[in-house]
């Protein structure tokens, strides 16, 4: 057991690739943010890749051991010490019985990920122990972690010591500037060209009103092709409006004039259109994109993104590891 | 218009939007359940889940097990292969849901946005004059006079998108600008020819005017209708709604809340597209109830 000291900001389990196959009755996937640094920390600690483990969002959480365990902690950099020394990260650590785990403000990137061996064993609700905080489901009690909660760990044996190899660490940036791939579609062509050129050249400030449904983004005004108002009324009066369509995880959703990317626990359909999508190899971006920091986009085709996704697979793997 | 070919819209690297037309008509919605339907018998390879829509199905599926160019063509032929909507038979389950039109908790939220938001007509009313009928009973009797269609679920989990069977009760209603910050448990509403139920208080943007005191998702399986998923409805099941006065509303939830309330389900019935259509043919539309 893991007991909470303190929660940290939004400290919640997740697991990957989460709650996959319920789409269709507006379950989304939840899972981490950050999978490239999910799936290390826990390859660290010898678990199978889809073994539950907690996501910390901005502010790290304190946790006290009630047994020895073996854990790593991947991702954004949140200081973390160990009985107020200072353990590394990207590397698996054997932690003994009544000792505490410190994490604070996050120095580089948003979210930063603590595999424990055996994973997180809360019960797992519709296949996945993903928390997805909106419903109320999974996880602990379905939401973020609370002071004084005791979190069932199963049963592994880790090794400590072993550690990712640098070139295999996801590069979280230091410029606060994050270069992200999307798809154009599914709704690309309601999008006059100006409008394009515009989003592909622009600076986008990703809002303090984001969180795992929606990433909101600020900047500029987005034009539209004649098939946006020259459409039957069904569609919603809005250039945006179309009738009510299958969203994309990853989507870029535009309300009106704010574009909102569609992440990990947002909704599966509504009457807005998507003219580009993020592919799921660039989500690790969004995971520790932090608010005010400034997302750049670039256009790939789905050939290039597919290719992009096998690339990061590949490198959540054994070789990976020293 | 429905497209004489589907289009192949990407959604990244997992995902593809198949858009069968660009209006919200039954013949659209019937196309994306058939092919849902076909892609589960054949057991397309790659295919991880489809979710579909009014006029569209979106496919999520696995691009390390099928290339997108082949996905396509495997979907084509699939479609090519379900014939004329006409040959569509799919399994539909009928529920009759107990419902308190006109209630006094839609009613309040509604005088709540006015007081907090912005002043609007009462949305039984609005909606009976928008439609041309002669005031709001009439509204009731048209819109708790049809069989309603769920077409998908989404926007919060287990929420239906409906629409509706009988060509004599089709009405529509524009949405709320701005939308409602919030709406109670189990209300009814519409929103373009859609009508849908809130499965939990969530903020909003149909017009509202009924509730129903029947729980429509369960995270915890209270009820043995809930045994095989937490949401109440999937897509091709059938909703009835049966208008209620307020004693029979608090006797349900009464029921409801002690667990003993008993859902009334049909599920003995498949819907046929060639049936429904040619029931439509012999009905006068120029008449309202």
């Amino acid at each position: 057991m893991i007991e909470v000291i303190k929660p940290g900001l939004e400290t919640s389990i997740q697991d990957y690739p989460g709650r996959i196959g319920y789409w269709a009755q507006g379950f989304p996937p939840s899972g981490p943010m950050d999978s490239w640094s999910f799936r290390l920390a826990n390859l660290l600690v010898g678990n199978p890749a889809d073994a539950a483990g907690l996501e910390c969002q901005f502010v790290g959480p304190t946790l006290k051991f009630n047994a020895a365990m073996v854990l790593a902690i991947c991702g954004a950099d949140m200081k973390p010490t160990l009985d107020s020394k200072p353990v590394p990260m990207w590397e698996s650590i054997a932690v003994a019985a009544g000792q505490t785990l410190a994490l604070s403000f996050t120095t580089l990137g948003a979210r930063a990920y603590i595999a424990v061996a055996g994973g997180i064993d809360t019960p797992p609700w519709l296949g996945s122990r993903s928390t997805f905080h909106k419903a109320g489901v999974g996880g602990m009690e379905g939401h973020a972690l609370k002071t004084g909660q005791m979190v069932p760990v199963g049963k592994g044996e880790g090794k400590p010591g072993r550690k990712v190899k640098p070139e295999a660490r996801p590069i979280l940036a230091t410029d606060r500037v994050w270069t992200v791939e999307v798809v154009p579609g599914p709704n690309d062509d309601w999008i006059d060209d100006v409008g394009h050129e515009r989003f592909l050249s622009s600076d986008w400030k990703l809002s303090s009103k984001s969180d795992r449904t929606g990433f909101r983004l600020e900047g500029p005004q987005w034009t539209f092709t004649p098939k946006a108002t020259n459409k039957a009324p069904e569609h919603g009066s809005e250039p945006s409006n179309i009738i009510d369509q299958g969203y994309p995880v990853g989507a870029i959703n535009l309300c009106g004039q704010t574009p909102i990317i569609l992440v990990n626990d947002g909704p599966s359909m509504g009457g807005f259109i998507n003219p580009y999508t993020v592919p799921s190899a660039s989500f690790w971006k969004l995971g520790q994109a932090k608010p005010a920091e400034i997302l750049r986009f670039k256009s790939v085709s789905v050939e290039e993104a597919q290719a992009l996704r096998r690339k990061i697979d590949g490198v959540c793997s054994e070789s990976s590891v020293l | 218009m429905i497209y004489s070919e589907p289009k192949f819209l990407p959604g990244g690297d997992r995902f593809v939007l198949i858009e069968f037309g660009n209006e919200m008509n039954l013949e659209l919605n019937f196309m994306a359940q058939g092919l849902a339907t076909a892609i589960v018998e054949q057991k397309t390879k790659g295919i991880v889940e489809t979710a579909p829509c009014f006029a569209s199905l979106l496919v999520h599926y696995d691009p390390d097990q099928i290339p997108f160019r082949e996905l396509q063509k495997e979907m084509m032929a699939l479609i090519r292969a379900l014939g004329p909507s006409d040959d569509i038979v799919l399994d539909s389950r009928l529920f009759y849901l107990p419902t308190m039109y006109r209630d006094p908790w839609t009613r309040a939220c509604v005088e709540d946005y006015c007081n907090k938001i912005t002043k609007k007509e009462l949305d039984p009313e609005f909606i009976a004059r928008v439609n041309g009928l002669a005031d709001a009973d009439q509204f009731v009797r048209v819109h708790s006079g049809t069989e309603y269609w769920v077409a998908s679920l989404g926007f919060w989990p287990g929420l239906p998108f409906m629409m509706a069977l009988d060509p004599r009760c089709v009405i529509t209603a524009p949405k709320y600008n701005p939308p409602r910050t919030w709406t109670p448990q189990g209300t009814v509403g519409m929103g373009g020819a859609s009508t849908a139920i809130y499965p939990v208080a969530t903020p909003g943007g149909y017009q509202i005017f009924a509730r129903t005191p029947v729980p429509i998702w369960d995270t915890e399986k209270r009820f043995p209708v809930f045994h095989d998923s937490i949401v109440l409805f999937r897509a091709g099941d059938r909703v009835k709604f049966v208008p209620i006065g307020k004693e029979e509303f608090e006797f349900i939830e009464a029921k409801v809340k002690e667990r003993t309330y008993i859902y009334n389900v049909i599920e003995y019935q498949k819907f046929s597209v060639r049936n429904y259509k040619a029931w439509v043919n012999i009905l006068d539309n120029s008449k309202r109830f």
